[in-house]
């Protein structure tokens, strides 16, 4: 019983040593009041900063623009060609005909003077580089000319035109190279000479211009011949570096202004052909905007909140849990909670509650003033509309469900960094631990504030990216709000459960006395494989299991492609008997002999550990009826959970199309997707990592962890939850019988059914216990109901023999442990 | 009531945990005794004889891997809040909360230990006085001397007014002056009753306070008894000589084995 009046003691004092601790108090509470007004300070500097700088862009040929529309104004572009008039002041212009605007200026002179020579020596650089490029390219089809001639020549003695040697080739490739060379440097002569001159674009105007304008109006006007030889004049060119920035964006603007002048004139010139000015756009359409007043801001809150929740949630979480558990283990005060009369639980709950407050203060403090801040400069942004809504803070109701959605998070975030902090031996090694939760949340939270990414029922059932998800969905209100409602639940109570279940382990964490009297020991890797393999055990241990589960993993990442590659296309016998071949050696060497090979090099007993006994009858004959029982149960199962997995990727589904595939031999496919599994995921997963996690003898733990692993393993939504319900069923097998057989018979039974379920399933006769539901046999609801009451008292019988066996094997245990107590001090 | 003869009553208590370097360990091998009321046991052994871990386990922060131990008639294995709600424990690793004052620290332990508010007060004014503490009363943990720290910790300890108490090297740390006054002050619990054990490796304090004394090496208890019976049955009139010898004595065949 949990005694709450000790909880709130706890929580109480907890809150005030934070309270009272400065560091704690910059991140929690000064921080984010700071940070968020600094950053809009910084913001508007930076944009004066910017401002105040135009860029320099030389013009030559003015004197070939036309006198009207007026593209120059002075040493600006004339204001009128930009969206935004202001841009004007952003480019100042050095034009070579223009007389000097103050003569009196001798250094502005001089500067606009050598500008306008080296953007000279470009122009002139621009044309050597023309005609150098004709003469590589003539260089270039000579000798591709010559290399075909050449291939022609020595493939057939038949030739067209002179028979090409190969010294002629080469010649020929060596003179184009050298001209392509002579290109090059000529261009990087152009690249220097802007950066050094400096300027970061070069208006061309080319020779003629006006008069070729003149020309086209007049011709308009007097309604001539019509514009075909006329139009045919050279353009300007804009010369700039797309690899320098501020080059990039200087041409960005030229290109603004000099696009509307360019519209300016063709107006001009259509208004002279008497043609309507929506001429040139014949058929483009416009583009209508429904969003109401607001949703835009919504937008920006809805992509920007649940990312600052999620992550102020955690930190809020992550630095308090670390002083709570670690900080008060290094500073020596852990035992003096310990041997008050609160129990462990008080003691985390009292804890777990602290790092909640923090959380959720440190979540909303940070909202708050990210909010007033984003208000305040929108409203100091003078009144322009646009970015006054853009920035106004979503209405009550927003705010009330962001509230609501923090209280899951904070508490999924709380009750781990607890733990991890728990486990942690000092604050610095709890940082450690933590920065990989943050890694891992920030890369879920990024993927949610992705555009298009919306609430499924699978992503609800995610830890924090469902509550993200539906915070997202709540502000962009992109969604019916009933429909929003309904994923509210499932959200809410899946976060619970995590929630839950994440206390579960802090509170099992802090009742560990090898986690909460840790000494400070450094972990040598050498000592630690050494010990390994000198002091074998009979079955492998907790950590070497998780090794084998990470090793299986990543050789499963490795082969991906070359499975995935060898195996989508199966369509003819040959090709599928390819598939079924790689699915067996895959099952062979990535997942048998990894455990096979570490139980040899690891443990003295393979026996124990592979669990080489007879079984007795009774419980083979019950693994051998038992998947007639769950069969029918897991194709309802996964059929009434189709729409709530996203589709099969098209590799698995050209895989799992061999399964009913009629060309490929029945005894093949069921070595592949039956025989070969049951033994070689058995040895593995019931073999060697049950054994391993099975190892602090928890029962629980470890048939739970083995089946979680198991159903990884699987890598498809659909089959890793498959996978783990059956892991739960092969566990409970294992542990009962304290033998692999039966495992490796329940499992080649499971999956010969849903073979034979895929390959002949259709021709089953429908009848009241069976259906055919699109070529697929179903079930019906008499045969769910006795599969599903002969597979409870079977799973019932299981799992008590799986605790009848787990008793006298921890009593086995102990007088073993004795017995080596008793005699190593003297053995020894 | 028949415990008030025996407060204490360890009955073959065990602990064993592996270690990665070392394999299975064990830190406390079958360990009996029993203490009375108004009587100070000292445990008396080298650094890593298994003190610490005898006394953790009787105040429940370790759980015994077999045996057990009743204080108060209450087990360690089985009722362990109610056998920590009466003791009174202090180590050297029960340390006082930084960002807390002496006043509430005592305050904070007196509450978890369940006790009302006003009797609260009393017992903080009257242990306040007698430990001479009024005039750090509102310092904060980080800014006290070892001595403050001390009683404090003492304070702490003796707030709820536990029959049991257990003092794990109390001493180690301590100046002179500091040091007497808490073995002063332990002295004193006694004669109100008080059942107390007490671990040391220092001789003198042993000598000075102890009624009965147990000589604790590699987890065993290798000899129990009063100063006085100890001298008298192993004919060595010097504790620290006979300390000495009793562990070079047990260590010897162990080192003269060639394997």
């Amino acid at each position: 019983m949990v005694n709450w009046r000790n909880v709130r003691l706890i929580l109480h004092r907890e809150v005030r040593d934070q309270l009272r601790d400065r560091r704690t108090l910059f991140m929690i509470a000064v921080l984010p009041l700071l940070l968020y007004p600094a950053l809009g300070i910084g913001m508007v500097q930076l944009t004066i900063l910017f401002a105040e700088q135009p860029r320099t862009v030389v013009l030559l040929g003015q004197a070939h623009l036309p006198p009207t529309p007026q593209l120059l104004k002075g040493d600006r572009f004339d204001s009128t060609w930009f969206l935004n008039p202001a841009d004007a002041e952003k480019l100042h212009v050095v034009a070579d005909g223009a007389p000097p605007a103050e003569p009196a200026d001798a250094d502005a002179a001089r500067r606009a003077a050598r500008l306008i020579a080296a953007a000279r020596e470009i122009r002139h650089e621009r044309e050597r580089e023309q005609s150098l490029q004709a003469d590589a390219d003539a260089a270039e089809a000579k000798w591709h000319d010559l290399a075909r001639r050449w291939e022609q020549a020595s493939a057939a003695a038949t030739t067209t035109g002179e028979p090409a040697t190969a010294a002629a080739v080469s010649a020929a490739e060596q003179d184009y190279e050298q001209r392509a060379e002579l290109v090059r440097q000529c261009r990087l002569r152009q690249v220097e000479l802007l950066r050094s001159a400096p300027m970061q674009a070069l208006v061309l105007i080319p020779e003629g211009l006006a008069e070729h304008l003149e020309a086209i109006n007049k011709n308009l006007a007097e309604r001539g011949p019509g514009v075909k030889g006329v139009a045919r004049y050279p353009r300007p060119e804009i010369v700039f570096n797309k690899a320098d920035d501020k080059s990039q964006i200087t041409h960005n603007r030229v290109r603004e202004a000099m696009n509307a002048w360019d519209g300016a004139i063709l107006k001009t010139q259509l208004a002279l052909a008497h043609l309507p000015d929506e001429f040139p756009h014949p058929v483009q359409p416009t583009s209508t905007n429904l969003s109401r007043d607001g949703q835009e801001s919504a937008r920006l809150w809805g992509q920007l909140f649940p990312i600052l929740l999620v992550t102020m949630a955690l930190t809020g979480a992550f630095y308090p849990a670390i002083d709570l558990c670690a900080g008060e283990k290094e500073r020596g005060t852990m035992e003096t909670l310990l041997i008050c009369p609160a129990t462990r639980t008080e003691i985390v709950l009292g804890k777990f509650f602290t790092v909640m407050v923090f959380s959720c203060m440190t979540a909303l403090l940070n909202l708050v003033s990210m909010g007033l801040t984003g208000r305040h400069i929108a409203s100091m942004s003078g009144g322009t509309a646009s970015a006054a809504q853009s920035l106004a803070l979503p209405g009550p109701a927003a705010l009330f469900w962001i509230v609501l959605l923090l209280i899951p998070l904070a508490t999924l975030f709380s009750a781990l960094c607890l733990a991890l902090a728990t486990f942690a031996r000092s604050t610095k090694e709890g940082q450690y631990y933590l920065t990989p939760l943050l890694i891992v949340t920030l890369g879920l939270v990024v993927f949610c504030a992705s555009p298009g990414v919306e609430i499924e029922p699978l992503y609800s059932v995610l830890p924090v990216a469902g509550v993200a998800l539906l915070l997202k969905g709540l502000l962009l209100s992109s969604m019916g709000a009933v429909k929003l409602a309904l994923y509210a639940v499932p959200v809410l109570a899946t976060s619970v459960g995590y929630s839950a279940l994440a206390i579960w382990w802090a509170i099992d964490q802090f009742s560990r006395e090898d986690v909460l009297f840790r000494e400070a020991e450094r972990l040598d890797v050498a000592l630690w494989v050494k010990h390994l393999l000198r002091d074998k055990e009979p079955t492998p241990g907790f950590a070497e299991a998780l090794i084998c589960f990470i090793l299986i993993m990543f050789l499963q990442f490795g082969a991906m492609r070359v499975l995935t590659q060898a195996s989508s296309a199966a369509d003819s016998a040959g090709a599928g008997i390819a598939a079924m071949r790689v699915l067996l050696v895959q099952q062979l060497v990535i997942i048998a002999f990894p455990a096979l090979m570490m139980g040899v090099m690891l443990t003295t007993s393979l026996r124990q550990t592979f669990r080489l006994n007879w079984p007795g009858w009774q419980i083979l004959t019950v693994a051998a009826v038992l998947p007639f029982f769950l069969h029918p149960l897991t194709v309802e199962l996964a059929a009434s959970l189709h729409d709530f997995f996203p589709p099969l990727p098209v590799e698995i589904q050209g895989v799992l199309k061999n399964m009913s595939n009629e060309n490929l031999p029945l005894w093949l496919v069921l070595l592949a997707f039956a025989a070969a599994p049951a033994l070689c995921e058995e040895i593995a997963f019931r073999g060697f990592m049950l054994s391993g996690f099975y190892y602090t003898r928890r029962t629980g733990l470890a048939i739970g962890l083995t089946s979680v692993a198991f159903g990884l393993m699987h890598m498809i939504p659909q089959q890793v939850f498959n996978a783990s319900l059956l892991g739960l069923v092969l566990g409970l097998i294992a542990l009962g019988s304290d033998s692999l057989l039966p495992c490796i018979v329940f499992h080649f039974g499971n999956n010969a059914l849903a073979v034979m379920h895929s390959r002949f399933g259709d021709q089953v006769p429908g009848a009241l216990l069976t259906s055919i539901e699109d070529g697929q046999l179903r079930y019906r609801w008499p045969t769910l109901l006795l599969a599903a009451v002969a597979a409870g008292l079977v799973l019932r019988w299981l799992a008590r023999r799986c605790a009848h066996h787990a008793a006298p094997r921890a009593g086995a245990a102990e007088p073993q442990a004795n017995t080596a107590e008793q005699f190593s001090p003297h053995g020894v | 009531m028949w415990y008030a003869v025996r407060m204490i009553h360890v009955e073959q208590l065990t602990k064993s945990f592996s270690d990665l370097r070392r394999g299975l360990i064990v830190a406390l091998d079958h360990v009996s005794f029993d203490v009375q009321p108004g009587e100070i046991f000292g445990m008396l052994g080298p650094n890593g004889a298994g003190k610490t871990t005898c006394l953790r386990l009787l105040s429940t922060v370790l759980r015994p891997t077999g045996g057990d131990a009743t204080i108060a008639g209450h087990s360690v294995t089985t009722a362990p809040e109610k056998v920590r709600s009466c003791i009174g424990f202090m180590s050297g690793n029960t340390g006082v909360y930084d960002r807390m004052t002496a006043y509430e620290m005592v305050e904070y332990f007196g509450r978890l230990y369940g006790m009302a508010e006003e009797p609260l007060k009393a017992r903080i004014e009257e242990l306040f006085t007698t430990l001479q503490m009024h005039d750090f009363r509102d310092v904060l943990g980080s800014k006290m001397s070892t001595g403050m720290k001390q009683k404090v910790s003492i304070a702490r300890t003796i707030v709820h007014d536990p029959p049991v108490m257990i003092f794990d090297e109390p001493t180690s740390g301590l100046d002179v002056l500091v040091a007497r006054a808490l073995l002063k002050a332990i002295a004193a619990l006694k004669d109100q009753g008080k059942c107390i054990i007490f671990s040391t490796h220092i001789m003198r304090e042993v000598e000075k306070l102890c009624d009965r004394i147990a000589i604790i090496h590699k987890g065993r208890i290798l000899a129990a008894g009063t100063v006085a019976e100890l001298e008298e049955r192993y004919a060595e009139p010097d504790m620290e000589e006979l300390f000495f010898d009793l562990i070079s004595r047990h260590e010897d065949p162990a080192a003269a084995q060639p394997w």
